[in-house]
């Protein structure tokens, strides 16, 4: 292909990936319900910013997203750490398996175990159940994106640490762990974005009070084209753009 | 290593606890009996797997196997030269990755949805022919097999790309020059140097792209109307409509088998996906 | 108050959440009550409700709380859905001394076949399926379904149960048929309508039939009702082989700790006022007004099918989709 060509596809192809989205941005722009342009309103950016079950659908994922962040990214580090340099079979076996569990096989384990768990400990299902899976299903991503990260790295560093005397907490601490900084960045991001964006899995182990941002909108979708819903994917869609260019750019100060 | 240990500990509890006990479970429950009016319960019996031998089911799975294949297909078909772009792209490489990217942070269900508001009858596309004349009525473009493909491609090219992109990045292009120089056709130079260099980034993309196609039943559902019929819309309906917990457990246990034997055969140089 | 009772259930507290005001929680379908029916009920008795509208069908409503651990309080199952529910032990019986606004049913609705005496539910709101069209359609029956005419603009509703209702009712069988020929000719019947069929939508539907892109659709009347309200050239037909009647219940879930909030609510809902509000917010029937004898005439009401029955409708069905 000569390059003006490959250009021309490029462009092509980046057309495809983001006209859609492009497209349901303008629109949510548009006072009418139909896809005519008629005039530039924010009519349902107010309808969609005065839903309170909209409202706290999104509170309720920012909370379950910051909190299976938090732990799927400590969790994975740690464990990526330890498979760095010297494998351990079973669990690396079951989390490429648990990375390849099409969706909807995970939604229904878990549920399953959370009825028989809580049929003895008598809890309910709710915003700690969605936690526990987003964790199970984004700690395998930061295994991933970490351990790749760690790869990178040269392990002559720790062992010129342990030669200075450091104990290997000490070298974890001072040595590896900043030099993996930007790996456990890009991992936390990839957890954060997909303990946001998940729909299956949350469905079906939700109970009362969490009821999340993709469940929601499922459910208008499912009730037919609104453009309240183009409205809310704009502002998810430039939300997590603008996170992930603030991320990029502490990376960059790096 | 005590250091080790520790540090592998929270995570081999969270795999026991909330992997392999639910997978357990759910393997147990397989082997139960539906409950008159839903629930599982004894006497334990093979039944559910037996059921599965039907060429009804046998159809499911088959047709589910295709559309993943398609779609899989048309990933690394679109994908590939794009990762072949952004490898030879130059200083505004990290842009054009960023581009690639963006749409894979937002939303799965907004982006299947941005579909749904294009393809229908008055949605933009038949808006725009309308208006130009082209057509006199709207086509149908919405609900049907070509619109779920479009939704699983235009989710899964993104997870495509970058696999292809990180091994092609390695590749050393003075390989493909020489090849060039000594006479070697493109074609030829592609066949057994870009190919084979970019070998494991396919096969990687292939399945990352394979393994979430297989078990839809979102896209099939918003963008396929429900005409039609996939593994993972019978193990959801098994879940929630037809109350035989039991069935749905067997089925995804064999939706399971065929991707632990994708992931053997994808890792079978013995490298792991991790 | 949200963020608290999050830290309380990650250290294993869930349940005992304190708080200041006593607390119901209830899940419904989308479009199914009065814009004030809960902030009446909240203000009234100074009380929290937690109302969910996130379930679109009624299989949800058991597949959510079969559990027994949901977390919800009240529920609306549609009555064939009552008993398996009861079998399950998932209902509470009700006290009916603290129903005292049930005087307010009208007697059909006192003691319906799904549960005598009303033990275990009480009749919310009841409807039909039929069919939603342009007034100027020539439909008047399911059997008008099967049409060149409409090659491509026609959708049926994606519930097993309402597909079967509709074939059958063409064959002149009772919807709850057991005979496994019968079902067998539904579905042969089912299969041939696809090739007309747009799709398998529910409520989503609603746009596209008000928009002229479809132009029939199987649909819940109330449903159909709100779509006419805001597009006067539709209607709805009963066909006029008969068709399919539901009633939604509401009941109260036995791992509820709030029964006696829980029958207050109940006891509210059947308030005139308040009945008569959410009949009209959802354009579905009241039990307790006159209820229109000619629509119950000739519809018939759905029953729970035994198991063997579930089972080969599911199959059935699947079959249906994989054609």
């Amino acid at each position: 292909m000569r390059p003006t060509a490959l250009g021309l596809y490029a462009t092509a192809i980046y057309a495809f990936l983001h006209l859609p989205l492009l497209v349901l941005a303008v629109f949510s722009f548009n006072s009418s319900r139909l896809t005519h342009w008629e005039s530039f309103s924010l009519i349902w950016y107010k309808t969609a910013l005065g839903d309170p079950a909209l409202m706290e659908a999104t509170f309720n994922s920012l909370v379950i997203a910051a909190f299976a962040t938090v732990l799927s990214t400590s969790i994975g580090t740690l464990a990526a750490y330890g498979l760095w340099k010297k494998k351990a079979r079973w669990l690396t076996a079951s989390l490429s398996v648990s990375l390849v569990t099409p969706e909807i096989v995970t939604a229904v384990s878990l549920l399953a175990l959370f009825q028989i768990l809580f049929r003895v400990l008598r809890l309910q299902l709710g915003m700690h159940t969605v936690v526990l899976a987003h964790v199970s299903f984004c700690l395998v991503y930061v295994v991933m994106v970490v351990l790749a990260r760690l790869r990178t790295m040269d392990v002559s560093f720790e062992e010129a640490a342990a030669d200075l005397g450091a104990t290997p907490w000490q070298a974890f601490c001072y040595v590896t762990l900043p030099m993996l900084k930007p790996g456990i960045i890009a991992a936390a991001l990839l957890a954060f974005t997909t303990s946001l964006d998940d729909y299956v899995i949350t469905s079906l182990v939700a109970g009362v009070d969490s009821e999340t941002l993709p469940m929601i909108i499922y459910g208008m979708a499912r009730r037919g084209v609104n453009p309240a819903v183009n409205a809310i994917s704009t502002i998810i869609v430039f939300g997590l753009g603008i996170l992930i260019v603030i991320s990029q750019r502490l990376e960059q100060q790096k | 290593m005590t250091l080790r240990r520790i540090f592998l500990a929270p995570a081999a509890l969270v795999t026991i606890a909330l992997f392999l006990v639910p997978m357990a479970i759910v393997l147990a429950y397989s082997l139960m009996t539906r409950g008159p009016y839903g629930g599982q319960g004894m006497p334990w019996t093979l039944e559910n797997y037996q059921r599965f031998f039907d060429p009804l089911y046998g159809e499911i799975l088959l047709r589910s196997f295709w559309i993943a294949g398609e779609t899989t297909i048309l990933c690394l078909v679109l994908g590939f030269p794009l990762a072949w772009f952004l490898s030879r792209s130059g200083k505004r490489r990290d842009l054009y990755l960023q581009l690639v990217m963006l749409p894979f942070w937002t939303s799965f269900l907004v982006r299947t949805y941005a579909w749904v508001f294009l393809l229908r009858d008055t949605g933009l596309f038949n808006t725009i022919l309308l208006s130009l004349d082209l057509i006199t009525e709207p086509i149908p473009l919405l609900y049907n097999h070509g619109a779920v493909l479009l939704g699983l491609v235009y989710c899964s090219l993104p997870l495509a790309i970058l696999p292809i992109y990180s091994t092609l990045e390695r590749l050393d292009y003075a390989l493909v020059e020489a090849a060039a120089d000594l006479g070697a056709k493109p074609f030829e130079t592609f066949r057994k140097i870009v190919i084979p260099v970019s070998a494991p980034g396919l096969r990687a993309a292939a399945f990352l792209t394979f393994v979430p196609s297989l078990g839809t039943y979102l896209t099939s559902d918003l963008l396929g109307g429900g005409s039609t019929i996939l593994i993972g819309n019978l193990v959801q309906n098994q879940f929630t409509t037809a109350r035989d917990w039991p069935f749905g457990a067997a089925a995804s246990l064999i939706l399971m088998a065929i991707v632990l034997i994708g992931l053997v055969v994808v890792t079978r140089n013995n490298e792991d996906i991790l | 108050m949200n963020r608290r009772h999050f830290f309380l259930a990650l250290s294993g507290l869930a349940g005992c959440t304190r708080n200041s005001r006593p607390r119901l929680n209830v899940i419904n379908y989308s479009d199914y009550i009065a814009k004030d029916t809960i902030p009446n009920f909240e203000r009234e008795f100074n009380v929290d409700v937690r109302y969910s509208a996130v379930i679109e069908g009624s299989e949800e409503t058991i597949a959510k709380t079969m559990s027994g651990n949901s977390g919800w309080d009240v529920v609306f199952p549609e009555n064939r859905l009552v008993f398996p529910m009861q079998e399950m032990s998932l209902l509470a019986p009700l006290d009916h001394s603290r129903l005292t606004n049930l005087n307010q049913l009208s007697a059909r609705f006192r003691n319906p076949n799904w549960d005598r005496d009303l033990r275990w539910s009480v009749p919310y709101l009841w409807s039909c399926c039929g069919i939603l069209c342009p007034r100027a359609a020539s439909i008047t029956s399911w059997r008008n379904l099967w049409n060149e005419q409409y090659r491509g603009k026609i959708t049926m509703l994606d519930e097993p149960s309402e597909v079967f209702a509709a074939c059958l009712k063409v064959l002149g069988h009772s919807i709850n048929t057991d005979d496994p020929v019968q079902l067998r000719a539904a579905q042969k019947l089912a299969i041939d309508q696809k090739r007309y069929l747009r799709a398998y939508l529910n409520t989503e539907v609603r746009d596209q039939v008000a928009s002229g892109d479809v132009q029939a659709a199987q649909l819940w009347q109330g449903s159909a009702q709100l779509t006419i309200d805001s597009a006067p050239r539709l209607h709805f037909v009963h066909p006029s082989e008969g068709y399919s009647l539901y009633c939604d219940c509401v009941a109260i879930l036995a791992e509820s700790k709030r029964q006696d909030l829980a029958h207050e609510f109940l006891n509210y809902l059947y308030r005139p006022a308040v009945a008569a509000a959410n009949s009209r917010a959802s354009r579905a029937s009241s039990p307790c007004t006159n209820t229109n004898e000619s629509v119950l005439a000739s519809g018939e009401w759905f029953r729970t099918s035994s198991g063997p029955t579930q089972r080969l409708r599911d199959r059935l069905w699947t079959e249906i989709k994989s054609a």
